[in-house]
């Protein structure tokens, strides 16, 4: 049996907010990297950090727990980077479920 | 520096693994690019179609763990380790579908081994832990997905494994969870805990969730192709003691299937 009659025959609704759910999952594992000996985050709050110092070289405890010397920009433009991909990725996919409304 | 993918694959009465194994290696070769080594048995050995393996290890299966009248032959799997010809391995149960190349992240984030602690049952309960009992707060890691290199602390914790199953009861009486049937998913947070002294070391636990497609959840594949990565998931949810069946469509995740009769229709 094909998924469509499957669909039509057992009358399923979408559900939108397991398929919010499921894009959340989906991205979570995307934003990790592991970069100049840590493992960050490509989030929000990581790159809000990263922007606000000024020095070259900070120190900063990674997502697991150490505290690791990294060179500030270099970190920056990577997280930068992944966090653009990722959530553009991620805000298209976003689109498409939303017009399934 | 060598990577692979290491598959235990003995068949059951019930269910053929060594398919289940066979379509996963296809899978790790397309979509991580990575070689596959089946550990099996002489039984199943002659249903293997061996072209698909970079190398195919026999071993004795243990057919002493019983469960609802059910043989599942689950043990065994403290020998990855020794086993394993790579220098960097992903061990795989043979009922975790790959989509994606989101496995690759394993051998860039481990140090030396890392697993799965926190799950998602999609559609159903998000970022969660099982624990071994409910009143205790041991949560479970899962055996499901393992990265490991070949260091002293790994074969710790591999051999620490096989003690754990060979005093399954002793065990299960300590840490309070049912011995009614073997897991390794409970053994290796034992043998983990105990060659980490007891501390949970956090670099060994993979950042996202484990995605399991857990009980009255339903995959249907979207198309034919070998490659497909489009699922349909339907969802039996309970409301007002009426199931109202819901469904979402994936694509490109990884999951692992806890009903071996889905795996069976989703390989065929």
């Amino acid at each position: 049996m094909d998924v469509q009659s499957l669909l039509a025959e057992s009358k399923a609704r979408f559900a939108h907010n397991s398929a919010k759910d499921y894009l959340r999952e989906k991205y979570s594992n995307k934003v990790y990297i592991a970069e100049q000996g840590g493992l960050w985050k490509a989030d929000a709050q990581t790159i809000a950090v990263l922007s606000t110092f000024d020095a070259d070289k900070i120190i900063l405890i990674d997502t697991q727990n150490n505290p690791v010397e990294v060179d500030r920009e270099q970190l920056l433009n990577k997280l930068k980077s992944l966090y653009t991909e990722v959530m553009t990725e991620y805000y298209k996919e976003w689109k498409e479920l939303e017009n399934k409304r | 520096m060598t990577r692979g993918v290491l598959l235990f694959a003995f068949n059951s009465p019930d269910y053929d693994y060594v398919k289940m194994a066979e379509f996963t290696a296809k899978r790790a070769k397309h979509f991580l690019k990575l070689p596959s080594t089946v550990v099996t048995d002489t039984f199943s050995l002659k249903n293997l179609n061996e072209e698909l393996f970079d190398k195919v290890i026999i071993v004795d299966s243990d057919d002493t763990n019983n469960f609802q009248g059910r043989v599942w032959l689950n043990k065994g799997r403290y020998q990855a380790y020794d086993l394993s010809p790579y220098d960097e391995t992903l061990l795989l149960d043979v009922d975790y579908i790959i989509n994606s190349s989101t496995l690759l992240k394993v051998f860039e984030l481990m140090d030396d081994f890392i697993c799965h602690e926190s799950i998602t049952y999609l559609m159903n309960e998000y970022d969660k832990k099982e624990y071994f009992n409910p009143k205790l707060s041991i949560s479970s890691l899962w055996a499901t997905v393992i990265g490991f290199k070949k260091t002293k602390r790994v074969k710790q914790i591999f051999e620490l494994l096989r003690m754990v199953q060979e005093n399954y009861n002793h065990y299960g009486n300590l840490y309070k969870f049912s011995t009614d049937m073997y897991r390794n998913d409970y053994g290796l947070t034992i043998g983990w805990k105990i060659a980490n002294g007891h501390f949970n070391v956090k670099s060994d636990i993979l950042p996202w969730n484990l995605i399991h497609i857990g009980p009255k959840t339903y995959v249907y594949k979207n198309s034919s192709n070998d490659f497909n990565t489009e699922y349909t998931i339907i969802f039996d949810k309970w409301f007002k003691n009426k199931i109202k069946k819901e469904y979402i469509t994936i694509k490109d995740m990884d999951f692992h299937i806890i009903n071996k009769d889905i795996v069976v229709d989703l390989i065929k």
